[in-house]
C-alpha cells in the first residue's frame, strides 16, 4: 500500500459530483422524522432556526457522503482488486478480487436518470445479495460502458480497445412488446400490492376517523340496500379489477422497453420505464435456463425465462431474462442460448406408472380423508348440502392438478444437457448444462422405497443450486446421472 | 447389501447403459451407534426433566402427565436403540479415484456422489460427544450448496487419512470449480 511506484497502484477516484445533488435529497427523505421533529420544535418554540439547523445538518451529512466515498480499480485483472471506501463515522473498505467478478448491473431511479447517473453493482460468485455487494452510487451514464468493460475484462482480452468493441455486432434476442402486458395480471403480484397497501393504510390510522365519516356511512347504506351477496360480488369485482390494473402497471413500470441482446461473450439485459435497470452477464457463466409457466400464464400460452448462471441468484428478479411473454419468444431465446432446439422443445421421457400413482395418492389423499369424515358426520347427524358440493369441487380440482402434474413430469438427458419438467400450478422446464453439475443426490423416503422410485437431485453452482427430479423409477435413476456425468458412469461403483 | 468393490473400470468407447450403483464399502466407526444413541437421547432427557419439574409443581391432569411420560419414554427408547442401529446399517462411505460416494439417513435415505475434481474444501468437525468417543465428521464441499458430502462418525485415524487422501487427489484451488 505504501509503495506509490507500483504499477497496480491506481489512484482513488470519487463518484460523480452530481451526487452532491442526489445525496442531500435522499438524506432528507431518510431523516424525515428528524426533520418533522425540527419543524415541530421550531413552530412550538417560535424559533424557526431549529428547522434551519436540522435542514442544514441533513444536507451537510448528505454532501459529506460524497466527500467520504471513493473507489479504485487496480490495473491487474488477475490478482488486482476493486475497492470501495465509504462511511462517515464507520469507515468501511469493500474489496472484491477482480477475477471473481461475475456480473455487472446498473440501476437508475428517477432522480438518478434525470441527472444522467446510474448505480453500478458488481456481483461475485458466492454472495449475490445487494447489501454486501460492491455498489458504486453513482457514476455518470456515459462512463458505464467503459467501467463495465474494465470490470468484466478477462485477462486475455484487451481492456481499452474501442475499435474491437464496435466491430463486434450486437444481436438482439428479444424486445418488449406491449402485448406482453396481457400475462401480467395473471400473477399474484397485483393482489399482493393491494394487500400491502391496505396494511399500510390500516397501520397509518386513517381508518379510525374514516369509519364514522359520511363516505363510510353512505357505503354502508348502499350495502344494506344491495344485500349481502351483491355486496360481496361488488367488492370482489373491485378487488380483482384493481389487482389486474396494479399488476399490469407494475409490469409496465418494471419491464417496459426491455431489450435482451448479445454481444460477443456477454448477455445484456435492459428494462424499466422510469427506473432503468441494466444487467450484463458473462456468457461463460451460463449453465442453462428455466422456462417458467404459472398455470394461468400457461393457459394463455405464455412463459417466462430465467437464467441459470453462476454468481447470479437463482430466484427472484436478478435472474429473470424475460418476464411472462409468448411461449414461442421464450423458447426461441432459450434455444439461441443453449444452441439445441431439442433441449427446449423436444419430447421428454415420462416417469411411468408408479410415479403417476404417487401423484394421485398425494393429490387425493387429503380430500378422501375429508370425504370419509364428512360421510361419518352425514350418517351420524346431518351435514349441509353445500359442504358436499364444496368437497366435490375441491376433489375435482385436486384430480385435475394431479392429472396435469403427471402429464408434466419428465426428463431428457444426453451428454450435454439435462432437461427436467414438473409442476402444474408452477410448471417449470429446467435446462441444465451437464458440465455444470457437480454432484448427485438420490433420495428416498420410506414411501418412495416402497414404490421403487427416487428423487434425483442435481447439484450445481448456478441458479437455484438444487435441481430436483422427483419420482424417477429406481432402476433408471443412476442411468440418468451416468448419462449426464461421465464421472458417475466411470466410477468404481457403476454396475453395467 | 453388497460390500465388494467392482474392479477394472472400462472407459473406452461408449459405455453401456448403467444399471445401478454398488453401495459404498466402508461403514462408520463401530463406536458410532453409541455416539448416535447418546446424542439422540439428550433432547428426550431435556423433555423428561421439563416434565419432572411440571409434575413437581402441578399434579392436576394426571392422565396428561401419564400420556406425555409414555410418549417420552417411547421416543427415548426408539432413539436409543432403533435409530442408531438403523443408521449404522445405512451409513456407508467410500473414496474412489474420481469421486466420493456416501449413503446416509435412516427413515429417509440419501446417496450422494461428488466428483473429486470439483472439491473446494475438506472440513473435519469434532463435537464434544465425538471427542468423547474418538470420532470425527468429514464434510467435503463443492461450489454448490446442494452438493456437500457429509461423512459422519469416523474413527479419528480413518478421518485423518481420508482428509489427507482427499487433499492429495483434489488439487484444491487449481481451478474455479464452478
Amino acid at each position: 500500500m505504501s509503495l506509490p511506484s507500483s504499477r497496480s497502484e491506481t489512484a482513488w477516484q470519487r463518484l460523480s459530483p452530481r451526487m452532491l445533488l442526489v445525496h442531500p435529497v435522499h438524506e432528507l427523505i431518510r431523516e424525515l422524522p428528524l426533520l418533522i421533529g425540527g419543524v415541530v420544535l421550531g413552530s412550538t418554540t417560535g424559533n424557526q432556526s431549529w428547522t434551519v439547523a436540522v435542514l442544514a445538518w441533513t444536507v451537510a451529512v448528505g454532501a459529506a457522503r460524497w466527500f467520504t466515498t471513493s473507489y479504485r480499480i487496480e490495473a491487474d485483472s488477475e490478482s488486482g482488486q476493486v475497492q470501495l471506501r465509504a462511511g462517515l463515522l464507520h469507515r468501511k473498505v469493500t474489496s472484491v478480487p477482480r477475477n471473481r467478478i461475475r456480473s455487472v448491473q446498473t440501476d437508475a431511479r428517477l432522480l438518478h436518470r434525470l441527472l444522467g447517473l446510474a448505480v453500478l453493482r458488481v456481483s461475485t460468485g458466492q454472495e449475490a445479495r445487494a447489501e454486501h455487494g460492491f455498489v458504486l452510487d453513482a457514476v455518470r451514464v456515459d462512463q458505464v460502458p467503459r467501467l463495465r468493460a474494465i470490470l468484466l475484462a478477462e485477462s486475455s482480452q484487451p481492456v481499452d480497445a474501442p475499435a474491437v468493441e464496435s466491430a463486434v455486432s450486437n444481436t438482439v434476442l428479444a424486445r418488449w412488446q406491449p402485448s406482453w402486458l396481457r400475462y401480467a395480471p395473471l400473477s399474484l403480484s397485483g393482489l399482493l400490492t393491494m394487500g400491502a397497501a391496505a396494511g399500510l393504510i390500516y397501520q397509518s390510522g386513517v381508518v379510525g376517523p374514516l369509519r364514522h365519516s359520511r363516505l363510510a356511512e353512505s357505503a354502508l347504506d348502499a350495502a344494506q340496500r344491495l344485500g349481502m351477496a351483491a355486496t360481496v360480488a361488488v367488492i370482489a369485482a373491485v378487488v380483482i379489477l384493481a389487482s389486474v390494473v396494479l399488476a399490469a402497471l407494475r409490469s409496465l413500470l418494471t419491464y417496459a422497453n426491455l431489450v435482451l441482446w448479445r454481444r460477443a461473450d456477454a448477455l445484456h439485459l435492459r428494462h424499466g420505464l422510469l427506473r432503468l435497470r441494466e444487467h450484463t452477464y458473462d456468457m461463460s457463466r451460463l449453465r442453462g435456463g428455466t422456462l417458467r409457466q404459472p398455470l394461468l400464464v400457461r393457459i394463455l400460452g405464455g412463459a417466462g425465462l430465467d437464467a441459470v448462471m453462476t454468481g447470479v441468484h437463482g430466484v427472484g428478479e436478478s435472474s429473470v431474462l424475460l418476464p411472462p411473454c409468448p411461449l414461442s419468444t421464450a423458447e426461441s431465446v432459450l434455444t439461441g442460448l443453449v444452441g439445441d432446439p431439442n433441449v427446449v422443445t423436444g419430447p421428454l421421457r415420462g416417469h411411468g406408472r408408479r410415479a403417476a400413482t404417487r401423484r394421485w395418492t398425494r393429490a387425493l389423499g387429503l380430500p378422501m380423508l375429508i370425504g370419509a369424515v364428512l360421510a361419518v358426520f352425514t350418517l351420524a347427524s346431518s351435514v349441509p348440502l353445500w359442504l358436499w358440493t364444496a368437497w366435490l369441487a375441491v376433489t375435482a380440482w385436486c384430480a385435475l392438478l394431479a392429472a396435469d402434474r403427471i402429464g408434466a413430469l419428465g426428463h431428457r438427458v444426453d451428454s450435454h444437457w439435462l432437461v427436467m419438467r414438473s409442476g402444474s400450478w408452477e410448471r417449470r422446464r429446467d435446462c441444465l448444462a451437464t458440465a455444470g453439475i457437480i454432484g448427485w443426490t438420490v433420495r428416498q423416503s420410506p414411501f418412495q422405497r416402497r414404490a421403487r422410485v427416487a428423487t434425483l437431485v442435481a447439484a450445481t453452482a448456478a441458479g437455484t443450486k438444487r435441481y430436483p427430479l422427483i419420482d424417477v423409477p429406481e432402476d433408471q435413476v443412476w442411468a440418468v446421472a451416468a448419462q449426464a456425468s461421465p464421472w458417475v458412469a466411470e466410477s468404481i461403483w457403476a454396475i453395467r | 447389501m453388497v460390500s465388494g468393490i467392482l474392479d477394472g473400470v472400462d472407459n473406452r468407447g461408449p459405455s453401456p447403459a448403467l444399471v445401478g450403483m454398488v453401495d459404498p464399502a466402508h461403514p462408520s466407526s463401530r463406536r458410532a451407534p453409541l455416539r448416535w444413541a447418546i446424542g439422540g437421547l439428550v433432547p428426550w432427557l431435556v423433555l423428561a426433566a421439563g416434565q419432572a419439574v411440571w409434575i413437581a409443581f402441578d399434579r392436576r391432569l394426571l392422565w396428561l402427565h401419564i400420556v406425555l411420560a409414555v410418549f417420552t419414554v417411547l421416543g427415548a427408547v426408539i432413539s436409543l436403540t432403533v435409530v442408531p442401529l438403523w443408521r449404522y446399517r445405512v451409513h456407508r462411505w467410500e473414496l474412489g479415484p474420481l469421486a466420493v460416494y456416501t449413503r446416509t439417513g435412516w427413515l429417509v435415505q440419501e446417496r450422494r456422489i461428488a466428483p473429486i475434481s470439483r472439491v473446494q474444501t475438506v472440513d473435519t468437525y469434532r463435537g464434544p460427544l465425538d471427542r468423547l468417543f474418538g470420532l470425527a465428521n468429514v464434510t467435503v464441499t463443492t461450489a454448490s450448496s446442494a452438493g456437500a458430502v457429509h461423512i459422519a462418525a469416523l474413527d479419528v485415524a480413518v478421518a485423518d487419512h481420508l482428509v489427507a487422501q482427499l487433499t492429495d487427489i483434489a488439487a484444491i484451488g487449481a481451478e474455479d470449480a464452478t
